[in-house]
């Protein structure tokens, strides 16, 4: 009985999901009077180096999520599971980082970036996407840290390990879930980010999806079958991107993993 | 209860945290002291007029009803859609976390509405308001133009933010979810628990840790909302969904009044840290109780 | 020791040669070689016309390199990219403008005086006289018009007898185009709180025999309150759908386009589109002055962007880039685009030109040279920005059109004072 509710439950989330999007990608197989066709998948590709800018989107996105929890994950850990001055206060500066509007942060960044030559750099983002992702990143980990009983940290200091053995070879791989979870978080953030890519990267080959989507709107028309087109396409990554990463999230801790 | 390290070791946890406070120090700080000093000029960059006038910005912010009816309309945004899309996450994120067919696949679809990027969403959404043509629009409220009329514009906004971030709690709240050890529900169930007390009384303090992540996290964001509502309205009808973001955005990079724009952006970071506080306040004593 | 010294010597001297060689990009080498960055909006989805175009020039010029790189068509956040680089002293050459961008750009120093190459009697000879205007601040010449867009009525030919000249004949022939097709909507317009609904509503001012002086200002005047009064009166009275109240250009052109619309107000582009092979009212479309209270045939705000040059470009890259936008404002230049893109030329000599300007262009002609621009103030967006809220709050009856015209005049006068 339980089982027939939540399949109806779920059913109905994933239309409620899929919907707006049937709409999207039914007009993207249409021109614009209506009638099928595959040109506007075929337009994605022309005038613009759209496969090298999907790339850009992959490279900035992934780099920006494997920096975030390289940085963040030790930041966590030391936060959860040490006793250290500062950590609280930590927390509570990469909180208030965030706690900035983004637009006030567009001009002082893109006069930093010149001064450092980065300007029109893909690095020139994965560094300021980092920055401001890191303060979800430490605030998820930390909290899955926290979950982690320290009885596991006294045996391992019992068996004579480090903090940082512990956290290499202990804490880390049991917290997948949390840094699964984070590493959607921060792709996704980078993967849709418009205004920094806007200002700080100019070159066409080195520009990333939303910016190269804003620019399909040549003249005053919008050509929404197009935008369609290459909205549908940039899913696709996308969605293997998070088919991969959320069978991490299932793994959680077991009984066995918190005896030992 | 955290364990003390030994004395040779006592450098190890700095060393764990340097990165972190190393990229927030050298890309973060400098943004946001800039504004903290920009917001106590006045500088319009078109006129070259550049002069320092200490708290006299914050002073105009007190007289300034564009400012407090912005403050209001992100208040009254944010208050609708967090309380919602935490509620709604949870269920979700329970309904993700239980055994039925296709999880996996429901968990990646899920996800969509939150991935996509929010221009394309946001037009999808305007086109589901359309009076004339739109599902919702033509149906729910006939005739009347969602987008264009004043409380049903910013009614819009808000179910589009429902449905565009309910995927973000859920995905935090279920990763909580599954970090509960698979005995503990178990032995519940041997107890003989009830469906609602095992969630009520065993699943939800267990994972407080990410309900407060998120709410934190929601409520930052909600307050920034800038894209979403921009594309929807710009701000309109007669400036009835203009939040504190988009008043700021044409503030700084309209009028370029960088001046008066930080003291903005300013404004609304203090709006959220209060906000934080008063959150941090409230759950400590809550948690405390219950300990 | 000595042999040392030299072979450490020459491999510094060698070493110092390639750091100057590999200089910034854009700075003319030994050769003469230098490299222009042109910064504007695709015209199209076609960029080989263009490239053809910037082509041509390098062939002109051996020694010039062009580098394009775009900006959103989305004036917006061009304006943002500006404000931010132009701000932080980018030194990229050529740069487009909007027609209502000049005075501010050129009050900010943004972008350097073309007086000496393009002078202003020059500009005015040879451009239509609202584009031109728009590019003499003061005397001075800032941009040159590249191509220009006014605004305009279209009608469906096969639903009412003729192109309306009053409001009132407008509202007539909507209804009696209902009777006959119950289905069609009125009169399509832009609505949204937007820089569109500025010109939607100046237009119904102008409609009204309203001015706006640039000097003053002034913004609450009989005319205003008309005109307000009267883009309200069509939504209340229906002749124009809910919908207009949120809508952009695009908005009003794919319903009208789909024949779901008897009149709609918009810019030259919708007329290509609305005669695309496979657009459902090709051939049952007209176009016509906007009409007035009067009949006397209405103002078009006046639309377009210009070329100007970047005031921090070098002295060394001044001349190729002054040179650049001269031959990107040419009549030649005027002219392919027009075919390859659909763009109005901004020179008064291609309308001249009886075989290649598109015949739509040439019926333009009289409308365009009609057109009235926005006020030409460095404090346009920021009335701009307060007009936008107002007018919105009139058409929409949150306030009445008297009420939302004071508030805009005292917040006008509340801005501009503030900055001196």
């Amino acid at each position: 009985m339980k089982r027939a509710a939540n399949g109806l439950a779920a059913i109905t989330v994933a239309l409620l999901c899929l919907a707006p999007f049937a709409w999207q990608i039914f007009s993207s197989f249409q021109t614009e009077l209506g009638r099928p066709s595959l040109r506007n998948y075929v337009a994605a590709f022309q005038g613009r180096p759209f496969g090298q800018i999907i790339l850009n989107s992959l490279v900035v996105a992934a780099a920006t999520a494997a920096c975030c929890i390289a940085i963040g994950a030790s930041a966590a850990f030391a936060i959860a599971k040490l006793e250290f001055k500062g950590g609280r206060a930590l927390l509570g500066a990469s909180l208030a980082c965030s706690m900035f509007p983004p637009i006030a942060t567009v001009s002082p960044l893109f006069l930093l970036l010149r001064r450092f030559g980065l300007q029109d750099e893909l690095a020139g983002l994965i560094l300021p996407y980092t920055t401001f992702a890191l303060p979800l990143t430490i605030w998820v980990l930390t909290s899955f840290f926290r979950e982690i009983p320290d009885e596991l940290y006294s045996a391992a200091q019992v068996d004579g390990c480090t903090p940082f053995r512990a956290f290499r070879q202990i804490f880390l791989p049991l917290a997948g879930p949390g840094i699964a979870t984070t590493a959607i978080m921060v792709f996704i953030f980078a993967w849709n980010e418009f205004i920094y890519a806007l200002t700080f990267i100019s070159s066409p080959e080195k520009r990333t999806i939303p910016v190269a989507i804003s620019l399909f709107a040549t003249g005053q028309k919008e050509p929404w079958h197009e935008i369609f087109a290459a909205s549908t396409i940039v899913s696709v990554p996308l969605l293997i991107v998070t088919i991969l990463f959320q069978r991490r999230i299932v793994s959680g801790l077991t009984a066995g993993a918190v005896k030992g | 209860m955290k364990m003390s390290p030994a004395a040779s070791e006592r450098y190890q946890p700095y060393a764990l945290v340097a990165p972190t406070v190393a990229v927030l120090l050298s890309v973060a700080a400098y943004p946001v002291l800039a504004t903290l000093w920009l917001s106590l000029h006045r500088l319009i960059i078109v006129f070259h007029d550049r002069r320092f006038v200490g708290l006299a910005n914050y002073a105009s912010l007190f007289g300034d009803g564009r400012f407090w009816s912005s403050l209001g309309n992100t208040c009254y945004f944010a208050g609708a859609a967090v309380p919602a899309e935490l509620v709604l996450g949870l269920l979700l994120a329970l309904l993700l976390d239980s055994a039925i067919r296709g999880r996996s696949a429901l968990r990646a679809v899920v996800l969509l509405p939150w991935a996509a990027p929010t221009v394309i969403s946001a037009k999808i959404w305007m086109y589901l308001f359309n009076p004339q043509s739109g599902p919702i629009g033509a149906t729910v409220l006939h005739g009347v133009d969602w987008l264009g009329t004043p409380p049903y514009a910013m009614w819009a906004a808000i179910l589009l933010d429902i449905w565009k971030t309910t995927p973000f709690v859920a995905l935090l709240l279920l990763a909580g979810l599954q970090a509960i050890p698979t005995s503990v529900p178990e032995a519940a169930q041997v107890d003989g628990a009830s469906t609602w007390r095992m969630l009520w009384q065993i699943k939800l303090p267990l994972i407080r840790r990410s309900i407060v992540v998120a709410l934190l996290f929601r409520t930052l964001d909600a307050f920034r909302v800038f894209d979403s509502i921009y594309v929807l309205t710009q701000g309109g009808p007669a400036n009835t969904t203009e939040t504190l973001s988009i008043y700021t955005y044409k503030t700084l990079m309209k009028a370029g009044d960088f001046g008066y724009g930080s003291t903005l952006a300013v404004a609304t970071f203090l709006s959220i840290v209060s906000i934080s506080l008063l959150y941090l306040v409230a759950l400590r004593s809550r948690i405390a109780e219950r300990a | 020791m000595l042999a040392h010294r030299r072979r450490w010597l020459a491999a510094m001297s060698l070493l110092a040669l390639g750091a100057t060689a590999c200089r910034d990009v854009g700075q003319a080498d030994s050769r003469g070689q230098m490299r222009l960055v042109f910064k504007y909006q695709p015209l199209g989805p076609d960029p080989a016309p263009m490239r053809d175009l910037l082509a041509d020039f390098e062939r002109q010029h051996r020694n010039v390199e062009i580098a394009t790189e775009q900006l959103p068509n989305d004036a917006d956040s061009a304006l943002q990219y500006f404000l931010t680089a132009l701000e932080a002293g980018a030194d990229f050459d050529v740069l487009v403008v909007d027609i209502i961008w000049v005075p501010m750009f050129a009050r900010a120093g943004w972008i350097a005086d073309l007086s000496q190459e393009f002078p202003a009697e020059l500009i005015r000879g040879d451009f239509l006289a609202g584009a031109a205007e728009a590019a003499i601040v003061e005397g001075r010449v800032f941009a040159v018009p590249w191509y220009t867009d006014v605004g305009l009525l279209y009608y469906r030919t096969d639903l009412v007898p003729r192109a309306p000249r009053t409001y009132a004949e407008l509202e007539q022939f909507a209804a009696e185009a209902h009777r006959k097709e119950p289905s069609v909507q009125g009169y399509l317009w832009q609505g949204r709180q937007y820089e569109g609904l500025v010109c939607n509503a100046l237009e119904a001012i102008w409609g009204f025999g309203g001015t706006t002086e640039t000097e003053q200002l002034r913004i609450d005047s009989p005319a205003a309150r008309a005109g307000l009064g009267y883009l309200r009166s069509l939504l209340r009275g229906g002749v124009s759908p809910s919908s207009v109240q949120s809508a952009s250009e695009e908005d009003s052109r794919r319903v009208f386009q789909s024949g779901k619309a008897v009149f709609m107000r918009n810019w030259p582009y919708a007329w290509n589109e609305a005669q695309a092979e496979d657009s459902p009212i090709r051939g049952r479309v007209g176009f016509a002055p906007l009409p007035t209270a009067k009949g006397e045939p209405g103002h078009g705000a006046l639309g377009g962007w210009q070329l100007a040059v970047n005031a921090r470009s070098p002295p060394a890259r001044r001349a190729a880039a002054t040179r650049l936008v001269a031959h990107l404002t040419s009549v030649q230049a005027n002219l392919s685009l027009a075919t390859a893109y659909g763009r109005r030329p901004a020179r008064r000599a291609a309308y001249q030109d009886v075989s290649s300007l598109p015949s739509f262009d040439k019926a333009l002609y009289p409308i365009l040279q009609n057109a009235r621009p926005r006020p030409l103030t460095p404090y346009y967006n920021l009335i701009s920005d307060a007009l936008q809220s107002e007018f919105s709050a009139a058409i929409v009856g949150i306030r009445e059109p008297e009420q939302a015209l004071r508030r805009a005049q005292q917040q006008i006068n509340r801005l501009t004072a503030a900055v001196q």
